[in-house]
């Protein structure tokens, strides 16, 4: 049988990428994650302190950063963001509890939505809801497997005040009370518009438009705009006791992606700059007492041949098509 | 997207959903002829539902004056804008198709705010107004365009204003809806009011944005939107004032000039109102053609229908109102029997009324205006609740009492 012409020139791209999809499924079995940010590992460390909230703590020396890449999210309605380059991330543990340090460059500080064109600046940290075996759709989560997102708003950390609060000459004759019953969302339950909510809102999600608040909200924040950047903190308990959240275990890797939002450009919702999933790994002991594992070791050595796979096709189909 | 009909264009469009059809529609027919912007529907919906921190700015009704006033400001003049920017020279009708319930006004050939945009960044072409554009909402009050030194006379003025009374259209094909990322907006079935679920809400403020008719209104406390709710308590008779019987809104009940009527259109499974020329929202906007949606060529087809102002230039009130003016104007101008008994069961009753009939009376007048001989007949309109059972009888000639001479002193 003669093969086509076209593919008789791609004979050898086709190769490579196959060689590259058995690759990716030798990962796939062994567990490893190919829709990963193949290269970044974020190890979390215990700290030799309790790391608290606050993001200058001096015990975040201890733990080195990785920096993510982030980029629009083009999945679904609405696209958006990619005004922010890179996030940088650290992790500790301590007592039972996984902390998380974000760094990103901003150079406007919307903390406030008190008018109608104000939106927030914001991140959020996602991780797998289980360890399933099916990794999540990056965005949302999809049925079957959900996310656990944690969400730091800049506007919920100052606080949800009455416009006379922040208007000190706004004057009205009188309210007629100021029970629950008059903020309608509060009395519909909506978490999200609770006076004393905190900063940080743990959620779920499974698909796009989708998400809600979680049963239980454990995870705890705090964030500090300095020198034309935000520096934001999570804390929650490693296991929340709560089957539809993320449990961390000493010894455990799991799948965790950023998104980042720019209140002064409008971005809310969809409109974010996101990173492709990256590993948390959580390492018992002591900081700095564990020196990298021989199969963490092999992992990467898999996951750089890969990354030549990769390489190798991209140059082949460049070839081909001249 | 999904092609949906919206008869107010003559024609399919795209929309995000295909399922924007309620069996019922809220509907309200406006007579900007008669109104003298007194805000008292403003102050009845202000004092009912927004009266709380966090809503100082919001007015679910508003009545502004055209065509310099605008709540927000300018809104109608920057979304026509934006539409004509997308579709330069393309925002036209066409008028020389067959007129019938399925295109009354013609075909609209030019685009719609769903189709203007481009899915991924909108689903609905539109902007955000600024706080301060929400908070003069009665600005440029009683403007008029200029002060002829003569007087003005008609047909048509040549200095002139008229008040816009606004509320939700509660549209068939809802912009804010369509533009919810989150799914929070939804359209009742059981009368097409369209709702913001405030458990759902998180603020995004894609509905906004999208309103073409800047309905959707930020509330900052609770850091979600809200909307004119169409005070549906009482159209769905669960209010216990109603006594189970469906009833006009706040606004609608308590307009003193009797500018309003409002109630609900049967809807079949196309999103055609089903015929009934005994329905006075089917009689006005469907046989009589005197009243005509705001906007059409956004095309959420929205469902208050507006009697135009039989003073102002033509051009204005087609851009606003659509090509069907010149036809409604006329109709108003020389009201049919029919027409005239109808117009006289606005405010007549707060029971919604579903159905009309009209008892024949003598003939009470003959004047000539114009060349045209008018004949004024005495008929009573008689208007029937949901349950069928009369609610409320009109005649056409208002009747006139004396007081007896002990109540002439001081009284009002
Ligand atoms: S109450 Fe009636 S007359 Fe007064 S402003 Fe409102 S619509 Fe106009
Ligand atoms: S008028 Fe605006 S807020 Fe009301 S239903 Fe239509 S699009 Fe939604
Ligand atoms: S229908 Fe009710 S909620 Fe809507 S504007 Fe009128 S009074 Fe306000």
């Amino acid at each position: 049988m003669k093969m086509p012409a076209m593919v008789r020139r791609r004979m050898p791209t086709l190769l490579v990428l196959a060689l590259v999809l058995a690759t990716a499924g030798i990962l796939q079995l062994t567990n490893a994650n190919p829709a990963a940010s193949q290269s970044l590992m974020l190890i979390s460390r215990a700290a030799s302190s309790d790391p608290g909230l606050d993001p200058n703590a001096a015990v975040w020396n201890e733990s080195a950063s990785i920096d993510v890449p982030l980029t629009a999210q083009q999945q679904a309605y609405p696209i958006g963001g990619g005004s922010i380059a890179t996030i940088s991330a650290k992790s500790l543990h301590r007592d039972g509890n996984l902390y998380v340090r974000v760094e990103w460059t901003d150079a406007t500080q919307d903390d406030s939505t008190l008018k109608v064109e104000n939106f927030s600046d914001a991140v959020a940290l996602e991780f797998p809801a289980s360890a399933s075996a099916t990794v999540p759709s990056i965005c949302m989560g999809q049925v079957g497997a959900g996310v656990n997102i944690w969400q730091w708003r800049a506007d919920s950390q100052v606080g949800h005040g009455d416009p006379s609060e922040r208007y000190p000459n706004l004057w009205v004759e009188r309210y007629p009370g100021d029970g629950p019953e008059f903020y309608t969302a509060r009395a519909a339950g909506n978490p999200y518009a609770l006076a004393d909510g905190g900063p940080v809102q743990d959620l779920v999600a499974a698909s796009f438009g989708n998400i809600g608040p979680a049963g239980s909200q454990t995870v705890q924040g705090q964030g500090v705009y300095q020198a034309g950047k935000w520096a934001v903190v999570f804390a929650r308990p490693l296991n929340p006791g709560d089957a539809s959240l993320t449990a961390f275990h000493e010894t455990g890797t799991t799948d965790l992606a950023f998104a980042v939002w720019d209140g002064s450009l409008s971005e809310r919702n969809g409109q974010k700059s996101v990173s492709a999933f990256v590993r948390i790994h959580i390492f018992p002991g002591d900081a700095g007492g564990s020196a990298t594992p021989a199969w963490l070791i092999a992992l990467g050595l898999l996951v750089g041949l890969s990354g030549l796979g990769v390489g190798l096709a991209v140059i082949g189909t460049r070839s081909g098509a001249k | 997207m999904a092609k949906v009909y919206n008869w107010q264009l003559g024609r399919e469009m795209d929309y995000r959903f295909d399922n924007g059809n309620a069996k019922w529609q809220f509907a309200a027919v406006f007579n900007t002829n008669r109104c003298i912007a007194c805000q008292t529907c403003t102050m009845a919906c202000k004092t009912t539902w927004t009266f709380s921190p966090g809503q100082e700015l919001m007015w679910w009704n508003n009545v502004e004056t055209k065509p310099y006033g605008g709540y927000p400001q300018n809104w109608d003049v920057k979304v026509l804008d934006l539409q004509e920017k997308a579709n330069p020279g393309g925002q036209v009708w066409d008028r020389s198709v067959p007129l019938t319930t399925r295109a009354p006004y013609g075909t609209f050939d030019g685009k719609t705010v769903f189709e203007t945009a481009d899915g991924l960044t909108k689903m609905v072409t539109g902007y955000t107004p600024t706080q301060e554009e929400w908070k003069a909402p009665n600005i440029h009050e009683d403007s008029a365009t200029k002060f002829p030194k003569d007087g003005v006379q008609l047909p048509v003025h040549d200095g002139w204003f008229f008040y816009l009374q606004r509320i939700c259209n509660h549209c068939t094909y809802p912009a804010c809806l369509a533009a919810c990322p989150r799914n929070a907006i939804y359209k009742r079935e059981e009368d097409g009011i369209v709702l913001i679920d405030q458990g759902r809400c998180r603020g995004y403020r894609k509905c906004v944005d999208a309103c073409p008719y800047k309905k959707s209104m930020y509330r900052p406390n609770t850091r979600t939107s809200e909307k004119c709710i169409g005070c549906f308590p009482r159209v769905e008779g669960s209010d216990p004032l109603t006594e189970g019987l469906p009833m006009e809104t706040r606004c609608m009940t308590a307009c003193i000039g009797k500018i309003r009527l409002q109630g609900l259109a049967k809807v079949d499974d196309a999103g055609l109102w089903v015929e009934d020329p005994t329905n006075p929202l089917y009689f006005l906007v469907h046989v009589e053609k005197v009243a005509l949606p705001l906007y059409p060529q956004f095309g959420t087809q929205p469902n208050v229908y507006y009697i135009p102002p039989r003073w102002v230039p033509r051009d204005y009130l087609k851009q606003m109102f659509g090509p069907g003016v010149d036809h409604a104007i006329e109709r108003y101008s020389n009201p049919s029997r029919e027409l005239l008994a109808v117009l006289q069961l606005f405010r007549a009753s707060q029971t919604i009324v579903f159905s009309f009939k009209i008892e024949k009376g003598p003939k009470i007048q003959e004047l000539s205006l114009n060349g045209v001989v008018h004949e004024i007949y005495d008929d009573v309109v008689v208007g029937y609740d949901s349950q069928g059972r009369e609610v409320v009888r009109v005649g056409v000639e208002e009747k006139v009492f004396e007081r007896p001479q002990q109540f002439t002193m001081n009284t009002i």
